[in-house]
């Protein structure tokens, strides 16, 4: 992060502080100072873990179920164009419908549990996932699966070897999207509620409850720490495994 | 003739997928595996949504939720798009605000609502605030991209050709920066509405969002599934709108792929 926008940020901290500190916020403004003191309570505690554990899980999770299923029918639906023919409607009348309404529904079917809230995150992390994979595959140059077709490549070969390398840089796009929209639905889905008791966004409408606004904040800056982590990851993994493919390099920092 | 034919036949094959999704869940429905009460048939769904359509409360929550969604959004659009021209165009603006958003995107802003709702109240203002502010990114960051990625040829041959400064702005710059600027309006629209259920499910007392809650605290699923699929015929709607006044506006280009969110 460049040092002037550092400097802004920190600079946002420290009127935070002085204005809490001189009395001029309400008191669900907690002042910096007392929420990192909450904040290292709780990872002393160990409690901080244990609903970062838990809140990791049901997103991760989430998101292999439904980045697999969407790259996988993405992948074939861009090189069949029967699947594509079968999936493409059903995609495009139901891609803008916001998922979260969905929510009630496995509510009542799985309970406020884990299951619930996983199958929520893979339906909303399957669409970004499948569209990329499937525009990824579509976007690759003919030339290339002509060449290695020409040097006798297998269609096992091209696919794996060609079409799914090329097709990475859209993937990612799709992942990126998909891991963002992970952990809105899991703080989300936490908030409404969790049978275990554990979870950030449980934390948070708890220590609401609770009034403990020091708490709250806290467990907003582990989530902003794991979902900035998270993103990271992926730009560190997309970074390795499209090594040779750098060919869009200039979206790597947005 | 033979045209309008191709294209009812056209038509008909693309919605043959979702006849078929159709009839599996009727299948599964009727299969008698599972509780009706739970998994309702589609004739069920259907009484509910007539049952829906024509009561006077579907209006006050319908009128809650479209207030919410385009005040919202159209607050993000007056700060998102002037604040994007600002961090391409300023170079103060794009070294310490511009990093604040790219850096910011993967921290999921709903964490703050119970703090939004202790600022602004449990009514609209709360729920508007949170839903500008989710679709700010998008919008903020593709009319940044947009803005910097006009190609200075354009702005110098205009210029050549004696263009006033106004006139590079807006006939130049503009047109230049709008795709950009549309795809970032079409990924937020979307988030403008999840937010929008979201944050009436967790908190509210009037709004789609609450009512799809409400008949499911009152296991009434057929009436759950009736409000999603209002919830569904909204967003899509809103979606196709959208989508067509790009097109009209932007007739140049063809609208490219919206995934790369950023």
């Amino acid at each position: 992060m460049p040092r002037a926008s550092l400097a802004f940020l920190i600079g946002l901290l420290v009127l935070w502080q002085w204005l809490a500190s001189s009395g001029l916020l309400p008191r669900y403004l907690t002042s910096p100072a007392v929420i990192a003191r909450e904040f290292a309570l709780l990872l002393q505690t160990g409690e901080l873990f244990q609903h970062s554990a838990v809140s990791l899980y049901r997103s991760l999770a989430g998101l292999a179920l439904g980045a697999g299923l969407g790259i996988g029918i993405g992948l074939a639906a861009g090189t069949s164009r029967r699947v594509a023919g079968f999936f493409e409607p059903l995609v495009s009348l139901t891609y803008p419908v916001p998922k979260v309404a969905l929510l009630p529904i496995l509510l009542v079917w799985f309970g406020i549990s884990d299951t619930s809230k996983i199958l929520l995150i893979a339906v909303s992390c399957f669409y970004p996932c499948y569209i990329a994979a499937l525009y990824g595959v579509r976007a690759v140059d003919p030339i290339w699966i002509w060449a290695s077709q020409n040097m006798g490549a297998s269609p096992r070969q091209v696919f794996f070897k060609v079409i799914v390398p090329a097709a990475g840089v859209h993937i990612f796009g799709g992942l990126r999207v998909s891991l963002a929209l992970a952990f809105i639905l899991m703080v989300a889905s936490e908030l409404i509620g969790s049978s275990n008791r554990l979870g950030l966004g449980f934390l948070i409408i708890n220590a609401d409850a609770g009034g403990r606004f020091d708490i709250m904040f806290a467990a907003i800056v582990a989530i902003a720490i794991l979902g900035f982590a998270a993103d990271r990851l992926l730009l560190g993994l997309r970074k390795r495994w499209l090594a040779g493919y750098a060919v869009m390099e200039e979206s790597a920092h947005a | 003739m033979r045209r309008a034919q191709r294209l009812i036949t056209a038509g008909l094959s693309r919605l043959f997928p979702v006849v078929v999704a159709l009839a599996a869940w009727e299948a599964v429905a009727r299969s008698g595996a599972v509780n009706p009460r739970l998994f309702p048939g589609l004739g069920a769904i259907a009484q509910q949504l007539v049952f829906l359509l024509g009561s006077p409360q579907l209006g006050l929550h319908l009128g809650a939720s479209l207030t919410r969604v385009v005040t919202g959004f159209a607050l993000a659009i007056a700060i998102g798009i002037p604040l994007g021209i600002l961090m391409s165009r300023v170079a103060l603006f794009g070294r310490v605000i511009e990093p604040v958003f790219s850096f910011g995107y993967p921290v999921p802003r709903i964490a703050l609502y119970p703090i939004a709702v202790f600022l602004f109240g449990i009514g609209h203002l709360s729920k508007v605030v949170l839903i500008a502010l989710e679709c700010l990114y998008p919008i903020a960051i593709n009319t940044y991209y947009g803005v910097q990625n006009i190609n200075r040829l354009y702005i110098w041959s205009a210029e050549n050709m004696g263009a006033s400064r106004a006139d590079v702005i807006f006939k130049v710059m503009a047109p230049a920066a709008a795709p950009h600027v549309f795809s970032g309006l079409r990924i937020a629209l979307p988030i403008a509405f999840i937010i929008t259920v979201l944050t009436e499910m967790v908190s509210s007392t009037e709004g789609l969002g609450w009512m799809i809650l409400y008949a499911s605290a009152s296991l009434v699923q057929a009436r759950v599934f009736a409000g999603v699929a209002i919830v569904a015929a909204i967003g899509f709607v809103m979606d196709s709108l959208l989508a067509g006044l790009r097109n009209r506006l932007i007739f140049w280009e063809k609208e490219g792929l919206l995934v790369a969110m950023r």
